[in-house]
């Protein structure tokens, strides 16, 4: 039997680049072994499908990343946020050995959809169950909503995991007035 | 009401409920007669908002409380987040410290797989291979008490590097703990391997092949068990593991045997490594100085648990406080994988199928009910596992 021959990462992040060529909209290396690379949202299906039929790794895991915008209370330093203005970034990360590649891509609150990978890697469900309760992601086509991790009676709407949210007391305090 | 039920179509609910085992989680499976068709799970019932939690809390508090994430695996989560730290800070953890991070994740290797072992033999039937592996796991407990002082959170690490060292009294305990554990464990691979009843339990059970694991992104001994050859000691050396490398076990089978197979050599190999490193450990300071302010920064931490590859991805804004801490643990990697495996097996293989995965959220011992047009009838997950002990006798 031919032995194959080991990858570097830096072989490997190469390849992995490749498959993704025609979907790159900007990339960077904020580390060794690691590949970020922004693409649209409309493209993830077919990236993770580039990535999944160039045998690339597997998915291991997809952070949700909340970024409200902040402005500056007058007179003073003090940030407070933006009722309702911001983006939730949502982070594909790909392992294969030491290389990591993740696929970057910003949903604005307005707009927070995008398309469930399921199709592709069955066992996603889980991940995107977890971005969209606690972020507010709506995965268009997962196979399953309901909730994974938050209690039954959790109030729609109300998103644990973005900045806003400092507890459900206050928030609750907030809407009846 | 109407039901919506198909009718010759049963829904087994289990869950959240299991008083005998660590924690609880539900899982519905539709069975058509005995097989099952489809299989789902709802977690949460112990959801802390951890991750949130860090928002809150600067870097030294946030160390003690992804100690706490896990019960079994403690030091690795301390582990993955102070590596994190340190790399967005940009120090590194001397020699000596990086080596006893090694070593306790070792012993806490050998502690859990042994507990598994237990557990995994306890849902087959097997109550003496249960008792006598869970007494034998004593003495690695022992041994983590002996140098960290306590059984379950040993806080071994700190931000850049460690507050425990290892002194000759203890080396010399871990050898005889080391050597006993040996002996034992060779009992046990072949009990596992030549048992014609246990083997009647595991061999050609909830088969899961190698494009299988790949595609479902199962992690740790369950993909190595389906001869995927991944192993992020081997793959991304961190800590200690570059000095001390590990020996990457695989087993091609991808059945509950090799599962058994796959966690029993890794035992051997680490008591390999923790008799390596005492005996070599590297000599110096324990700690260096982290800065409280860490620089703004992303960066992803990845470990390999008992279980499979812990996953920290961590984004620091330049304060005390981390921006966002992003957990993934192995199990939930392989409870998306034994979810989808699950179909076209046997209900009656389903607790040694979960097991055989050794969920950390725990699936053992809870309430079961069997829905079968009207009629509905409530099992306990000890039911369950008597039906699937009653099934293969």
């Amino acid at each position: 039997m031919v032995k194959k021959k080991v990858l570097t990462p830096e072989e490997l992040l190469q390849a992995g680049k490749e498959a993704l060529q025609s979907w790159i909209l900007s990339e960077n290396t904020p580390e060794n072994n690691r590949l970020d690379v922004v693409i649209q949202t409309a493209e993830i299906k077919n990236c993770v499908r580039a990535l999944v039929n160039a045998k690339w790794g597997y998915l291991s895991a997809i952070t949700a990343l909340d970024s409200p915008e902040y402005t500056l209370v007058e007179g003073s330093n003090d940030k407070v946020i933006v009722p309702d203005k911001g983006n939730v970034e949502l982070l594909y990360h790909f392992c294969n050995g030491a290389a990591i590649i993740t696929m970057r891509m910003k949903l604005p609150y307005a707009n927070a959809a995008i398309d469930s990978i399921c199709e592709v890697i069955p066992s996603a469900t889980l991940y995107e169950r977890e971005a969209s309760e606690l972020l507010g992601v709506d995965f268009i086509g997962t196979p399953s909503t309901e909730h994974l991790l938050l209690p039954d009676e959790w109030p729609v709407n109300v998103y644990p995991l973005r900045k806003s949210f400092t507890g459900l007391e206050k928030q609750n305090k907030v809407e009846e007035k | 009401m109407e039901t919506n039920h198909v009718p010759e179509k049963f829904i087994v609910s289990i869950g959240p409920q299991h008083p005998a085992l660590k924690e609880p989680g539900h899982f519905e499976f539709t069975v058509d007669g005995e097989v099952v068709t489809n299989a789902t799970a709802r977690l949460g019932f112990v959801h802390r908002g951890m991750e949130k939690g860090t928002e809150g809390r600067n870097y030294v508090q946030d160390l003690y409380l992804m100690e706490r994430v896990c019960g079994i695996c403690s030091h690795v989560h301390a582990m993955a987040f102070a590596l994190g730290v340190e790399k967005l800070a940009g120090v590194q953890a001397p020699p000596r410290a990086q080596a006893i991070r090694e070593l306790i994740a070792e012993l806490e290797r050998i502690h859990s797989h042994l507990l598994w072992l237990g557990v995994a033999a306890h849902e087959g039937g097997f109550d003496t291979l249960f008792m006598f592996s869970w007494r034998d796991r004593e003495t690695v407990m022992d041994l983590l008490e002996l140098i960290s002082g306590n059984r379950v959170n040993y806080s071994a690490n700190v931000l850049g590097g460690v507050k425990i060292d290892i002194n000759e009294k203890q080396k010399d305990a871990m050898h005889k703990g080391m050597d006993f554990l040996e002996e034992r464990t060779e009992h046990y691979m072949k009990v596992v391997t030549e048992d014609e009843t246990f083997l009647g339990r595991t061999r050609n059970i909830g088969l899961m092949t190698k494009d299988q694991a790949e595609l479902l992104g199962a992690v740790g001994p369950t993909s190595r068990a389906s001869g995927v050859p991944h192993d992020v000691r081997v793959d991304s050396p961190y800590a200690g593991y570059a000095d001390f490398p590990v020996k990457l076990i695989t087993e091609p089978a991808g059945d509950l045997e090799a599962r058994f197979v796959v966690r029993i050599n890794e035992l051997f190999e680490s008591y390999r490594l923790v008799r390596e490193i005492i005996d070599h450990l590297p000599e110096g300071e324990l700690t260096v100085r982290v800065p409280r302010r860490i620089p703004e920064g992303e960066t992803v931490s990845r470990v390999e648990a008992p279980r499979g590859e812990l996953f920290y991805f961590m984004k620091s804004n330049g304060t005390d406080k981390p921006d966002r801490v992003k957990v993934r643990t192995p199990s939930l990697c392989n409870w998306a994988s034994v979810l989808t495996l699950a179909v076209g097996h046997k209900l009656a293989d389903m607790p040694m199928i979960l097991a055989g995965i050794d969920p950390c959220f725990s699936c053992n011992d809870r309430m079961v009910t069997i829905n079968r047009g009207n009629d509905s009838q409530v099992w306990s997950w000890e039911d369950l596992r008597k039906y699937g002990i009653d099934y293969y006798k």
